[in-house]
């Protein structure tokens, strides 16, 4: 940073980016605003960084106008991505600079594999996941939400109720007590939406809710919902993506 | 007859040499125990002392100890009143009749009054009560071993109870040997006390009686010398630390833990014994082993490593072991809170507690564990930042967003969005009606709060919200010893609610009506603060609703919830509108009122997994379903949720439903 000396500097917020940005801030005594949703230049060219403040409420504009470089974190998926302009010219540069290990206060002896057999899952890192609750009504039905998720390239998770059953492991639980998830997609099936399970994937980006009861509370979130039966409607859903799948190949 | 002056001056010399060295091994213990709990840190002041005095007093000789826990399935406590008013003759006799008669050598002047003589006739009739009265608890405890005497066939419960049985058997002797020597209590000619009169015809060689009179005296006043004397040292002692544990009791309400001086970091949490105030210390002391709490206590029913009873152990024993090294200005050398260990309690434990006050309630001596048990959370958060993962989400929502499940303020007043509701505005509404969390966000629970909204109405009541400026209460933090973020919401809601003129305030949720009414009060607030089970009693009563009795509700049971009737007292509203509304007496789950067993949710196990023994809340939901009721009659949005998630788990959904009090009686309005 001191070679180059930077109007700008973004990271990604990604748990080793928020780590990193603020030790970086710290270091060079100039302010960063983390977890930007959207950023923007002003015509004095300063960064724009705009982010949710005060419990969401409201949106803030924060700039750095004393200090240099202008540091933020955006949070990952939060912007589209654009299409290509060739007619941008700026050049990556690669900087490796050479790090010392004494340099490093943490040692790393040894890399153990928490993830107790091959098959578990890190729900909280998908970013599709299919979740189950009570309307599954047994262990077996899973495996319908395992072939949708399968289909697009998600887990399958699932509320308490189903945890309890002993229809699904504790690590896949959602919610409350459980994991917090923040997928591209979130399908609920069979899952009321009790308070205690919505803090856990309310901020997913897209929920898709499937109940039979159209007064459940899931669908307060939800950004689309299906009233119905769920073992009618997910295997016709599965079905589907693999039709167009399979257009698609062909075509 | 006077075995003593039998003796000439060395019996004198004996007697008092005897007496002597008990009182000096009494006076030695206590004072060491009164070394022991003046290690604690000074507390909260206490006024009153007269009336406290004498309640403590009336307890003692009323024995509401007992009382207040005999019931049908568990009559241990009569055989406990036997002996302590047995008792209560036995040490007033001592005092007059060997103490001073014999003593002084004077027997001759005490003896020869009716006094002495009807006091011997009372204590005929008596002695034989302290024998059923014991024998009665050797067999209880040894050979039927009821649950709550689980774990307690300890030899020296069993030394206690046979010393207890000496005093009779040795004081009969007594009389009937002077009864048999041609000595019989003065005073009423030949009616002499019966059962006396009736042992002494066993005496019958003339040679010997004299002997056997003094042997039965020596006896006699020796063991009432070695019970002095094991008075200091075992559990006897409650009898007088019980009593004081009584006299200073904290003031009410029961559940509130002290406030905490956040400028002293010394007072952040316990977690060395003398980081205690000096009374939860003498609370250790007083302990009498009787199990009560552990029997009623939900953690330990549903197989947690919590048992109140071994906490106060625990802490006594912690407290005998570092005593002597913290009077040295040494470290202590046994850990407060540790894991297997007789004298440290396990952090599971301490973690286990869900504040249902039910151990408070049943102690005898008036033991207040839940105090200690938050105390000790206080230093695990406050010092140590150990607690279950869980709860880190509770604690940040709660501090940022002022929510437990951190979610937008903005959305506070959405429960409301579908109906007409006001601002509170001094002048304007009278009553603030605060929602809560639950009320707020939970979609089960915002129903609750549209019920009460819909009574308000119909009871013509001027009232008011703070819509998306209300803050949470504060009530699971400070029950999980994160004292420091409580204090900071309690005192933005003290300013706010002052500020906007708040007098009297109507809540959902018993868990916001105890923090506002008593948690709050410990801040210097009084406002009037009621619950909706009170509230609406109050409107029927004064004939401001219009109800018209209720259909489809089928047989209704109620569920007292921990901190509306233990903590609070208030057992009967929700019944009586129970009663007006569906005109019919509530159905009651066998453990009810004072005893009922909680549901699982309170002291912040809302926020926290359950994973180790039995759901507590599986374990109510059954007692429930053996009344076989239609409605489930809760007064709690931690209740609904707790009762709601243990119907589905049993899957009895189709069969019973769970309302609030409140959605009974909107139902029944016209
Ligand atoms: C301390 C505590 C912590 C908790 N933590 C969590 C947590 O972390 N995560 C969590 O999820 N819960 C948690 N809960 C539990 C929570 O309160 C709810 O009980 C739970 O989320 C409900 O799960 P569910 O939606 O699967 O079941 P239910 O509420 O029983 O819902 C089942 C739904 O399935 C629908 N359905 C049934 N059959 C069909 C069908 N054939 N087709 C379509 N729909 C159908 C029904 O209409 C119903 O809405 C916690 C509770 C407590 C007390
Ligand atoms: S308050 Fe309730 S849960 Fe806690 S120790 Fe006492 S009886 Fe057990
Ligand atoms: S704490 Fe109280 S209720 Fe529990 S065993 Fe001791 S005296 Fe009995």
């Amino acid at each position: 940073m001191r070679k180059f000396k930077p109007e700008i500097i973004l990271v990604g917020a990604t748990g080793l980016g928020r780590d990193l940005a603020g030790a970086v801030a710290t270091d060079l005594a100039t302010g960063l605003t983390a977890d930007c949703t959207g950023l923007d230049i002003d015509d004095r060219g300063f960064l724009l960084q705009t982010r949710p403040a005060f419990g969401g409420n409201i949106m803030a504009t924060i700039l750095t106008e004393r200090t240099r470089p202008q540091m933020a974190t955006v949070r990952p998926h939060v912007m589209s991505l654009p299409a290509k302009d060739s007619s941008h010219t700026g050049v990556v540069i690669r900087e490796s600079p050479a790090i010392d290990e004494v340099d490093i206060a943490v040692k790393m002896l040894e890399l153990i594999d928490d993830r107790k057999h091959g098959q578990d899952v890190d729900i909280a890192a998908a970013e599709v996941i299919v979740s189950g609750g009570r309307g599954m009504m047994s262990k077996e039905n899973f495996k319908i939400l395992q072939e949708l998720a399968d289909e697009l390239g998600g887990v399958v998770g699932s509320s308490r109720s189903a945890v309890e059953a002993g229809w699904m492991p504790v690590e896949r639980q959602v919610g409350q007590t459980g994991k917090t998830v923040r997928p591209k997609i979130y399908i609920a099936c069979g899952i009321s939406g009790a308070i205690q399970h919505l803090v856990g994937m309310q901020s997913s980006d897209v929920i898709i809710a499937i109940n039979r009861d159209k007064q459940a509370p899931i669908f307060e979130v939800a950004t689309y919902g299906i009233v119905g039966d769920l073992f009618k409607i997910v295997p016709a859903v599965t079905d589907r993506i693999k039709e167009l799948r399979t257009k698609n190949e062909q075509g | 007859m006077n075995p003593v002056s039998d003796l000439g001056a060395l019996g004198f010399v004996l007697f008092w040499g005897l007496t002597a060295l008990a009182a000096g091994v009494f006076l030695f213990r206590g004072y060491q125990l009164f070394r022991l709990v003046s290690l604690g840190r000074r507390s909260e002041k206490f006024g009153q002392v007269i009336k406290r005095a004498l309640t403590a007093l009336g307890h003692v000789i009323i024995q509401k100890c007992q009382f207040k826990n005999i019931t049908r399935e568990d009559r241990g406590g009569v055989g406990h009143l036997f002996i302590v008013w047995g008792f209560l003759f036995f040490v007033t006799y001592y005092f007059f009749f060997i103490v001073i008669a014999s003593g002084f050598g004077i027997p001759d002047v005490m003896e020869h009054n009716k006094i002495y003589g009807y006091y011997t006739w009372v204590m005929d009739f008596v002695a034989p009560f302290i024998v059923i009265g014991t024998v009665w608890g050797i067999i209880r405890r040894y050979i039927v071993k009821p649950a709550r005497l689980k774990g307690q066939q300890t030899a020296e419960a069993l030394i206690i109870l046979i010393t207890v049985l000496i005093h009779p058997i040795t004081h009969v002797g007594k009389i009937a040997t002077q009864i048999a020597a041609g000595h019989p209590p003065a005073g009423l000619g030949i009616l002499t006390p019966p059962l006396s009169t009736a042992v002494s015809h066993l005496y019958t060689n003339a040679a010997t009686i004299a002997k056997w009179h003094s042997f039965w005296f020596w006896s006699h006043w020796v063991f009432v010398l070695i019970v002095l004397g094991m008075i200091a040292y075992t559990r006897y002692l409650h009898m007088i630390a019980g009593a004081l544990n009584d006299l200073l009791r904290r003031t009410p309400p029961k559940g509130t833990p002290e406030r905490i001086d956040l400028n002293d970091p010394s007072s952040f949490g316990v977690d060395r014994v003398d980081n205690f105030a000096w009374k939860q210390l003498l609370d250790s002391v007083a302990c009498v082993v009787c199990g009560y709490c552990q029997e009623i206590c939900p953690a330990t029913f549903t197989g947690k490593k919590l048992n109140p009873r071994l906490v106060i152990r625990d802490i006594k024993t912690n407290m005998l072991k570092n005593g002597p090294f913290i009077t040295k200005k040494q470290a202590p050398v046994l850990p407060l809170i540790g894991e297997n260990q007789e004298g440290s309690v396990p952090m599971e434990a301490i973690w286990a507690c869900t504040t249902c006050g039910g151990c408070m309630e049943v102690c005898p001596v008036y033991i207040e564990h839940v105090w200690e048990i938050i105390d000790m959370r206080r230093h695990l958060v406050q010092m140590q930042a150990k607690f279950p993962d869980e709860l880190l989400n509770l604690f940040e929502n709660t501090e940022q967003r002022s929510n437990p499940w951190g979610i937008a303020p903005a959305d506070r007043a959405k429960w409301a969005s579908g109906i007409e509701t006001k601002p509170f505005e001094a002048g304007k509404t009278e009553y603030l009606f605060y929602v809560g969390c639950a009320g707020a966000f939970d979609a089960r629970n915002r129903h609750i709060s549209l019920a009460i909204a819909r009574i308000l109405d119909a009871g013509g009541i001027s009232w008011g919200i703070l819509g998306k400026d209300e803050l949470c209460c504060g009530d699971s933090l400070r029950r999980l010893g994160n004292e420091y973020v409580f204090d900071r919401i309690a005192k933005d809601n003290i300013k706010m609610f002052q500020d906007r003129g708040v007098k009297k305030i109507i809540t959902e949720c018993p868990h916001c009506y105890h923090t506002l009414k008593n948690d709050y009060h410990q801040y210097g607030t009084d406002w009037e603060v009621i619950h909706h089970a009170e509230f609406i009693r109050g409107l029927i009563k004064e004939k401001r609703l219009k109800l018209n009795g209720n259909g489809d509700l089928g047989k209704v049971l109620f569920h007292d919830s921990c901190y509306l009737g233990r903590h609070n007292g208030i057992y009967d509203a929700p019944r009586e509108v129970l009663a007006r509304t569906t005109s019919h007496t509530p159905a009651e789950m066998k453990r009810r009122l004072n005893r009922s067993f909680c549901c699982g949710a309170g002291g912040g196990h809302m926020w926290m997994e359950e994973s180790i023994g039995k759901r507590i809340n599986h374990e109510r939901v059954e007692e429930a379903l053996k009344e076989d009721p239609r409605t489930i009659c809760v007064c709690c949005p931690y209740c609904m949720t707790m009762f709601e998630d243990g119907i589905k788990d049993l899957k009895a959904s189709e069969k019973v439903q769970v309302l609030d009090l409140a959605e009974i009686v909107a139902r029944a309005l016209q």
